[in-house]
């Protein structure tokens, strides 16, 4: 079973992920700031992260480049979810690595069928 | 002698009695003020979401002003703190004041500064600029480090000013703790007031024992050492029920040094902070008061009564007197220095009610008080005192002093509310209780040392040194201060 | 404990048989401070109190949040091989059986939903808003648009908003050009996207004042909605109304609206300073080389920030017309305006810089050194 972190700071918005991505049949891990989704990156190996961008501590950004730096870990699919459609920000992020942008507000349905596309790509890797 | 005595001591009483009954009139129609201002903002905030803008192209464009002298220990992680607050348009400006340690080549590392081809325009007086610096790494481009001779706080925010390129100048303390949404909250009043705003100011609050993580406050807490306790309750009721109410009454004075945002073209109009004096916040506040009536203009100096701003408070006895008397010298030094204010009606409620109240609360009153206990002595030492009279009189005062003080504490716990947890909130009260026994009589003695080094020329600063809150990745505050 | 007897006695007699034989004073002393004790056991009790029924509160809401939040949550995770229909009448009858009446859960309810609402696009809308109606919560939006109390009635307009329910546009026009300056702008950002047929026509109406702040809410509204049908703003640009002028002129700006030119450009002639400064930024922006005498033309009776802005808007423009103009500048006495004047220079994309170059051969010191800061692209300007 692939295993998922999902790190959202709005606690209904990271319910709802988690909620929708145990139905699709992942093992999912939440994180409610990027400070946890840090500590939970180092000690576990997952087959995708999820993101927001804007969080306490810790942004998604960091995580990303953390991610992105690791010679082992990098091979991790993340998937940053931004409120805002700052051009740069989603240049920056595409250039540090990151997988795909979701902006709020986004379909869950859509959502589903990118992770499942981005897991199952990194499990053929 | 004796009958003469005797008289004096009726009229004594009766002077005492009459003069307190109108410093607490005065406190009452504050508080009564504030209430309804406080009450007010909260229920305006209530509505109004800031998100728009956080993004927004239109948000005006700010510069964050910090000198810094002898920071070594925490001014790395300071700059990074301010380099991550919530807000589009801004950049910080650090000023090095000729500092003796090695806060320059220390920021000059970790950001990666280079020396830029700068042209300053010295449109108000300032020491030399030795140099701008910027950062090689694109994600610091909001820095920009000025590196200058040393001339004191006011000269190195006159050399920012010269520096800086935007339209709102935000100077503080750079070893602030700065609450991620404080521009944001700031900056709002001047897209929103019909008037002119030349200035808006923050509330401070008291930073020790408190948890901080990478600069950012995790939790509050009451401060354990007590004298730090006492000056959180005196910050609540100076911030939440005085200047609230000055506010409403578009008169107030002071805008604390330690955060303010202000309309540069006005700072630049008035030639800045002024070197000469001790109390330089005060003293630019009041300076552009006047020449805002001087010139006709309307405008309007506004207060933001959310705690966005934390610092440390001296635990020490001796750092917290160097302190207290360096304020009383400041509102000396402002108050003479702008003397044909007093009760002049062209400067309206500035000159009518803000300076009078400065003149007889802040500075006379401690003076008044010490006088009176002096007499009260000499009277009681001749055995011309009723007793029982006195200690009714006194115990007025008392009991009034706590109510007062408890009145605070409530305006908070309806507020902001950011003492949650039960126990802190009992160590406030009873703060309250002993604050007028302990703490009072010796913010009275600082306040006439202050006086008495004032007339007789003992200028001095009072080097105030901080313990760094960042040396390791977590800490709390410690409520011991070093020297 | 005989002290402590002895003082209640003092006090005792103090306050009942001595009290009338005080002198006056005293006599006061003693009654300020007889109430200033009363008062404060009053706030103990009351903070105490409070503090006890928002502990209460915040139990109940924990409790809602958790029950409400997983019901959602459930809800909005279906297939989409679902039918709208039949989610909802799968759902709904277990939050019919939710004690709806109750104030912490029916805020809840409300906030969870809107929340939902806005974070997800989709069928998910869909079967919220129908869910929002079946449990009458549209009707209680409704009511509270029509309260007496203005904060109510924004909290209403915000429940429309958020859940589009386009009906309620009619019912909310009245307020957007109120007295109250929030409900005004809550009116005017919900009525934006509520009017299906013409979401500006408060613009039309508006006497009021849109506040700085509000131009900001407003602007993110207009610029963020895709699904917003875009007029020319330029129809307003002739508005009494100086701040329906200055919000429509940033949206010209923004939506980059051509057509607005000769409008902008009359604007040069505007009472307002802002209207005017504004105008030329936008001038500069779009280059509208067609403006550039009419700048010019009133350079000389601006005061110095739309000067400012005129120098920059001929370097953006940089049509090569005004470079003497622009060069007798570096020798104004004012140190802003030849920066300006320089960096205008600069922006002649083919010899801007050598320009300067140039330049710094034949000048003062002073403005030698002003290029330097103008030809280092480190400092932004």
């Amino acid at each position: 079973m692939s295993r998922i972190l999902i790190a959202e700071d709005e606690v209904l918005m990271l319910k709802a992920l988690e909620f929708k991505l145990k139905k699709d049949g992942y093992q999912v891990d939440v994180a409610s700031d990027g400070k946890q989704a840090m500590e939970k990156i180092k000690q576990n190996t997952y087959d995708l992260i999820l993101t927001d961008i804007m969080m306490p501590f810790v942004g998604g950004m960091e995580i990303l480049s953390y991610v992105k730096n690791d010679p082992v870990k990098k091979i991790t699919p993340v998937l940053l979810i931004s409120a805002v459609g700052l051009e740069d920000v989603v240049l920056e992020g595409f250039r540090l690595g990151a997988e795909d942008f979701i902006y709020k507000p986004f379909n869950l349905n859509e959502l589903s069928v990118r992770i499942r596309r981005h897991v199952k790509q990194n499990n053929f890797a | 002698m004796d009958e003469f005595l005797a008289t004096f001591e009726t009229f004594f009483n009766n002077a005492v009695f009459y003069y307190a009954l109108f410093v607490m009139g005065s406190y009452v129609a504050l508080a009564l003020l504030s209430a309804v201002e406080m009450n007010g903002y909260m229920k305006k905030n209530s509505y109004v979401s800031y998100r728009e803008i956080l993004v927004s192209p239109l948000a005006p464009p700010v510069s964050i002003l910090a000198p810094a002298y002898n920071e070594e220990a925490t001014i790395v992680e300071n700059i990074r703190s301010l380099l991550s607050l919530h807000y589009g348009n801004y950049e910080v400006v650090i000023i090095n004041d000729g500092s003796k340690d090695n806060t320059f080549q220390k920021m000059f590392d970790f950001y990666h500064l280079e020396r830029v081809d700068f042209a300053v325009d010295y449109q108000i007086p300032c020491n030399e600029i030795r140099g701008v610096y910027k950062s090689k790494l694109p994600s610091f481009a909001k820095l920009t480090v000025v590196d200058k001779v040393n001339g004191g706080k006011s000269d190195a925010l006159n050399a920012g000013i010269n520096v800086s390129s935007k339209g709102l100048i935000l100077c503080i303390d750079v070893d602030c703790i700065v609450q991620e949404d404080a521009i944001l909250k700031l900056a709002k009043p001047y897209l929103e007031e019909k008037h002119m705003v030349i200035a808006t100011g923050g509330v401070v609050r008291i930073a020790n024992s408190c948890k901080v993580e990478d600069g950012k406050l995790v939790e509050v807490n009451m401060p354990r050492n007590i004298w730090p306790r006492f000056q959180v309750l005196e910050y609540i009721r100076a911030f939440l029920m005085g200047r609230m109410a000055w506010s409403r009454l578009n008169g107030l004075l002071i805008i604390s040094g330690a955060m303010g945002l202000f309309d540069k073209r006005t700072v630049i109009e008035v030639g800045g902070y002024d070197h000469s004096t001790v109390g330089e916040d005060m003293e630019l506040v009041v300076r552009m008061r006047r020449y805002m009536h001087e010139q006709d203009r309307r405008y309007a100096v506004v207060y933001i009564p959310d705690p966005l701003c934390w610092t440390e408070a001296p635990a020490d006895l001796q750092i917290l007197g160097r302190q207290r008397n360096r304020w009383t010298r400041g509102t000396i030094e402002t108050l003479l220095k702008h003397k044909d204010l007093f009760f002049n009606p062209r400067y309206g409620i500035l000159g009518m009610l803000s300076y009078p109240y400065w003149l007889f609360f802040e500075w006379l009153a401690p003076i008044i008080e010490f006088l009176g206990l002096s007499i009260f002595i000499i009277l009681a030492v001749t055995g011309h005192i009723n007793w029982e009279f006195s200690s009714i009189l006194i115990c007025m005062v008392y009991f009034f002093s706590v109510a007062l003080s408890t009145v605070a504490v409530l305006f908070e716990e309806m507020s902001y509310q950011q003492y949650t947890k039960g126990k802190d909130l009992v160590k406030l009260l009873i703060a309250a209780f002993l604050e007028p026994l302990l703490y009072h009589p010796l913010t009275v003695y600082w306040a006439i040392k202050g006086n008495i080094h004032k007339f007789t020329g003992k200028n001095t600063w009072g080097v105030m040194t901080r313990k760094g809150f960042s040396n390791t990745k977590t800490s709390e505050l410690t409520d011991q201060t070093t020297t | 404990m005989n002290f402590l007897e002895g003082l209640i006695n003092y006090i005792a007699e103090t306050y009942t048989d001595r009290l009338n034989y005080f002198p006056s004073n005293v006599k006061t002393s003693l009654l300020i401070i007889l109430f200033c004790v009363i008062a404060t056991l009053e706030m103990y009790i009351y903070i105490t109190f409070r503090r006890l029924s928002q502990a209460n509160e915040k139990r109940q809401l924990d409790k809602w949040n958790e029950h409400v939040s997983n019901m959602l949550a459930n809800l909005i995770i279906f297939d989409e091989a679902d039918k709208t229909e039949d989610i909802v009448a799968h759902f709904y009858p277990k939050m019919k059986k939710w004690p709806l009446r109750n104030k912490v859960l029916n805020k809840v309810l409300i906030s969870e939903i809107l929340t939902y609402h806005k974070s997800f696009t989709g069928q998910i809308g869909e079967v919220l808003s129908i869910l929002y109606r079946k449990l009458g919560l549209d009707k209680k939006s409704k009511k509270k648009i029509n309260s007496r109390n203005w904060e109510v009635k924004i909290e209403g307009i915000r429940e429309a908003n958020e859940m589009r329910i386009s009906e309620m546009a009619a019912e909310i026009i009245k307020y957007t050009d109120d007295e109250n300056a929030l409900l005004r702008m809550e009116s005017q950002a919900a009525y934006i996207n509520l009017s299906e047929n013409n979401p500006f026509h408060f613009l039309d109406r508006a006497q009021e004042r849109i506040l700085d702040w509000h131009q900001v809410v407003l602007f993110e509204i207009i610029t963020k909605n895709k699904a917003l049908k875009i007029p020319s703003f330029s129809q307003w640009l002739r508005s009494p109304n100086d701040t329906v002028v200055m919000l429509c002129l940033k949206l010209v700006e923004h939506f980059m609206q051509f057509e607005a030119a000769e409008e902008v450009e009359r604007l040069l002639k505007h009472h307002n300073p802002r209207i005017v400064k504004k105008s030329v930024e936008i001038i500069g922006k779009l280059e509208l080389a067609s403006a550039e005498t009419s700048m010019f033309e009133i350079y000389f009776d601006q005061p110095e920030d739309v000067k400012l802005e005129i120098l920059n808007s001929l370097g953006k423009i940089s049509s090569g017309s005004y470079e003497n103009f622009l060069m007798s500048r570096i020798y104004s006495g004012n140190v802003k305006i030849k920066k300006e004047a320089l960096y205008a220079i600069k922006r002649d994309q083919h010899q801007g810089e050598e320009k300067l170059r140039e330049l710094y051969q034949q000048t003062t010191v002073e403005n030698q050194a002003l290029i330097n800061h103008v030809l280092d692209s480190r400092i932004k300007p």
